[in-house]
């Protein structure tokens, strides 16, 4: 692997990396602003950045002229270090996309960037130490221009619109929670956001969901009734599922931190070299920051109304879903678009029958589990939100479709 | 629009309207100059605990200081309050985060819990606002934590309190402390002394603990808040402590509905009248408040929010120009304006420069209406402070009866504020329920209820809770235009004691 001449750092880059990513998924889950969209957009310009750098040490393709509006970084000498570069950029990087995280996360910040910096630094001339991370950090840079023309830089009141007016008629999404910000949708206007890879007027869009109907032989009641009796009859398993994925911010690294922390796990098992980390990270954050946008888009153009409002209408006014139902209109499944996103990039990358064991939750006294493919995986993720009581069918299974279609933007884009 | 006024004024609407008499609290500090100080271990506790340890009826107050040291304000105060600083109490420490004040050994001489960063200490009364650390006497066994919460019982049959003590984060960890939530301990003791600890787990970071007969059971549970920030796998939680009993936690299949939250305070008090507590739990964007489902003799613990319903989210300043969400800390139900509907003060502030979350958030005065609903009137009031406020205390101060104020704030002066009341013709009643030669001799968990016409209000003798902060001191109820009222408390051991006529506009002592 190229390295800076001379470089004795005591760390790999591989290691950099994944160091700071472990950091990044307890930020995500710590920072008040953190929601799943947004997170997903942090994952996507951390994984355009790592590698962007990595590409530049090895010969490899730029994602500039590739990704929507992102023109060529600027051009590292080889001979600076490449661990050194990763820990300037990502310094650089994590410290904006969290500079509101709170005064916990600030103070582990600032213990990352001197531990970790002690740690790269460690064997190397200073002068070269210094011009590495200097150049890690104008690649951040760089790259943190060009996210501040998405559309989706600033988030305020947690995501929440000041004002947003409520669709009429029985058909649309009305709020859900007792919390008070949560009488609004959160983020309305997300899909409207540059997306990363998708390409074309409003790339991967969905049919609509069944007619809203309140008539009991009706297509959209049967769904309705399938959330109902699943949720009342949940076996064990069914219950492990929910939770397992229920993946609720700030409780949790949200739906896309739980990829991210599934390839993370690969990648440490099989020793992934950087080249490989950092192409997988960055494909897994293109398809799941695209995937929200796509989703988004398609939740505020139907506008349809959760389970748990129209079986309390209809079926049963004391009824509770298992998971807590998000704050934003249904149709299609967020989860399920972005983890069919991420399934097709991992498996574009790693094969379509790629077994791995998944801990992320270990922490929070949830159990591994294991999967034969990353579509098994995703198919999991999907119906866990059925179990849930917080989609019905045509959300999930539509949400798949969008996923797989999102994700091949991703998987198309040329890097190794 | 001037046709339409006349009918404006004539409106129920309108007499709605109106609203609770709001009371004029007027910015007095007394000679408080006191500051609670600190950085990252600071960012939360900030207590403050009141009560009477000069015997003239006057409460004093404890001020925790964090890298300042604590301070005793003796009460000096007549009609103005007026507060003098005591340079010998042997209360003077540093790292202290906060404290509550509860006679340990009954022995009448108010002893304090002071919770600190770092070895927590048990300080025995020794009259005249004197104190000896006694931990070592009464064999506490104290750690080396972050205690950030603290509450207090008498079990059945103990002749020495049983104390929780909740801590934090692990502050060695730097890099990863989420998920590091350190212990939390039960101590019991017998004959003067206290045990070795029983660990309370698992521990999710609570900043909040309170003993509470929620279910009527005559069986005090020790309800915590927990901080999710910290906490992995975590969740708001209820303990069965029950007499010879290791602690158990409250499990789904008995009801308990798993809650997590930014949990920082807790108070309650029984706002429908149905018998049981109703519990506010304070947090960040968003304040809970939980009233039982389904309330009864075989009721579960198993509660529905009402915040949004009774317009006591308290999630966002409602004055100044910052729209951001507000973390509210510590929590308190009193009747500030005497009206005989408990109101609830919420303090307010900023974590720590976290730029998501409003900077200048006011204070919280939530007045209750006779419908059960809350209105805001903190600005109205004067205590809409935008200062980082942390731990609080409302307590008549100057023995005029309306409840007086004091909020502790973080890098921040101490603020005080004496409540010269409202132009309403009101009386008020408050009551010692006192068990002289008793281990607890001042009825913790004890009903303290007063009756007038057919309302009955009813609050709990509580030590735990609000965020840090504690006081002994009579327990107050607005009596609004009644001026008779009857009173009886039901007591710890489920013994009622008979009503009889309560004293208006006086301090009565109901002994057993």
């Amino acid at each position: 692997m190229p390295r800076g001449a001379g470089a004795a750092t005591a760390i790999s880059p591989e290691a950099v990396i994944a160091t700071w990513y472990k950091l990044v998924l307890e930020l995500v889950r710590h920072t008040a602003t953190y929601s799943p969209p947004v997170a997903s957009r942090t994952f996507g310009y951390l994984g355009v950045t790592t590698w962007e750098i990595v590409a530049q040490f090895d010969g490899l393709t730029s994602l500039a002229g590739q990704l929507n509006d992102l023109t060529p970084p600027p051009v590292t000498d080889r001979s600076l270090d490449q661990a050194a570069v990763l820990h300037g950029a990502l310094s650089t990087a994590v410290g904006k996309l969290f500079e509101n995280t709170g005064p916990t996360g600030q103070r582990a910040l600032k213990a990352m960037v001197e531990k970790l910096g002690a740690k790269v630094a460690g064997g190397l001339d200073p002068v070269l130490a210094k011009a590495s991370l200097n150049q890690g950090a104008a690649i951040a840079g760089h790259i943190l221009d060009w996210a501040a023309t998405d559309g989706g830089a600033v988030v305020e009141n947690m995501g929440f619109p000041e004002t947003y007016a409520l669709t009429d008629g029985p058909a649309h999404w009305v709020p859900t929670s007792p919390i008070r910000m949560q009488q609004l949708p959160l983020l309305p206007g997300w899909g409207k956001n540059r997306p990363f890879a998708m390409k074309g007027d409003r790339p991967c869009g969905l049919p609509p969901p069944p007619d809203y109907s309140e008539d009991a032989t009706s297509a959209f009641h049967a769904e309705a009734m399938e959330v109902y009796t699943t949720v009342k009859g949940l076996t064990d398993e069914q219950k492990a599922i929910a939770r397992f994925w229920s993946d609720d911010p700030m409780l949790s690294p949200t739906p896309p931190g739980h990829w991210i922390s599934i390839f993370l796990q690969i990648a440490d098992r099989d020793k992934l070299p950087a080249p490989r980390l950092a192409d997988g990270l960055a494909r897994l954050g293109v398809a799941v920051a695209d995937g929200f946008i796509a989703c988004w888009r398609v939740k505020f153009e139907y506008d349809l109304l959760r389970p748990v409002t129209y079986i309390r209408r209809l079926i049963d006014p004391k009824w509770d879903p298992l998971l807590i139902t998000p704050p934003f209109p249904e149709y299609p499944s967020g989860h399920s678009t972005q983890s069919a996103a991420a399934a097709a990039v991992l498996t574009a990358m790693l094969g379509p029958d790629f077994a791995f064991e998944d801990a992320t939750l270990a922490a929070d006294g949830l159990p591994a589990r294991s999967f034969t493919s990353f579509d098994a995986a995703a198919r999991e993720a999907a119906l866990s939100r059925l179990y849930g009581g917080i989609h019905y069918r045509a959300a999930i299974e539509r949400g798949l479709e969008q996923g797989a279609c999102v994700g091949a933007f991703a998987a198309g884009l040329k890097t190794l | 629009m001037k046709y339409l006024l006349p009918l404006l004024l004539a409106s129920p609407a309108l007499a709605l309207a109106e609203g609770p008499a709001v009371p004029n609290f007027v910015a007095e500090t007394g000679g408080i100059a006191h500051q609670f100080t600190g950085e990252w271990e600071f960012m939360v506790g900030g207590g403050v605990a009141v009560f009477d340890c000069s015997g003239d009826a006057l409460p004093e107050i404890f001020l925790s200081g964090g890298t300042s040291p604590s301070a005793l304000y003796r009460n000096k105060s007549g009609a103005a309050l007026s507060f003098a600083k005591a340079e010998d109490s042997g209360l003077e420490m540093d790292m202290v985060s906060g404290a509550y004040p509860l006679d340990i050994d009954a022995d009448g001489i108010t002893d304090l819990a002071v919770l600190r960063v770092g070895e927590s200490r048990l300080m025995r009364g020794l009259g005249d606002c004197k104190f000896e650390d006694a931990s070592a006497t009464w064999g506490f066994e104290a750690r080396d934590l972050w205690n950030s919460a603290f509450a207090a019982t008498w079990e059945k049959g103990a002749d020495w309190p049983t104390l929780a003590f909740g801590s934090y984060i692990d502050r060695t960890e730097d890099l990863f402390p989420w998920g590091t939530c350190t212990e939390n301990l039960l101590y019991r003791g017998k004959k003067g002394q206290f045990g070795a600890p029983l660990p309370l787990k698992p521990a999710f970071c609570p900043l909040s603990m309170l003993f509470t007969d929620w279910n009527r059971s005559g069986t005090p549970a020790l309800r915590v808040s927990n901080d999710r920030e910290y906490y992995k796998g975590g969740q708001e939680q209820m303990w069965h402590v029950a007499p010879g009993e290791p602690p158990r936690l409250y499990t789904p299949d008995e009801g308990w509905a798993r809650l997590r939250i930014w949990g920082m305070g807790i108070a309650s008090n029984d706002l429908n009248g149905d018998g049981f507590p109703e519990y506010v739990l304070t947090s960040m964007a968003d304040t809970k408040l939980q009233t039982l489902a389904e309330p009864g003799p075989e009721t579960k613990p198993r509660y529905a929010d009402v915040a949004l319903a009774k317009g006591a989210t308290a999630h966002r300043p409602y004055t100044g120009d910052e729209l951001k969400p507000s973390t509210g800390w510590h929590a308190q139900f009193a009747d500030v304006n005497n009206d005989g509907f408990a109101d609830l003060f919420i303090a307010k502030g900023n974590v720590s420069e976290m730029p998501d979350f409003a900077m200048k958030d006011p204070n919280n005065l939530l007045l209750q209406r006779p419908d059960g609903t809350f209105e805001e009137a903190g600005d109205r009031a004067g205590v809409a402070s935008t200062l980082t406020g942390r731990g609080a205390a409302l307590a008549d101060l100057n023995g005029d009866g309306w409840l007086d104020l004091v909020v502790v704030n973080r890098n921040g002066p101490t603020e005080v504020w004496r409540n010269g009341g409202t132009a309403e013709k009101v009386n008020w009643v408050a009551l010692v329920p006192l068990m002289e030669g008793q281990p607890n001799r001042n009825a913790a968990n004890a009903w303290v209820e007063l009756r007038a016409g057919d309302r009955v209000q009813r609050q709990e003798v509580l030590i735990g809770g609000g965020h840090a902060s504690g006081m002994l001191v009579p327990v107050h109820f607005g009596l609004g235009a009644a001026d008779k009222a009857e009173a009886r408390v039901i007591w710890p051991d489920g013994t009622e004691g008979a009503w009889t006529p309560a004293e208006v506009n006086k301090v009565t002592v109901l002994a057993k």
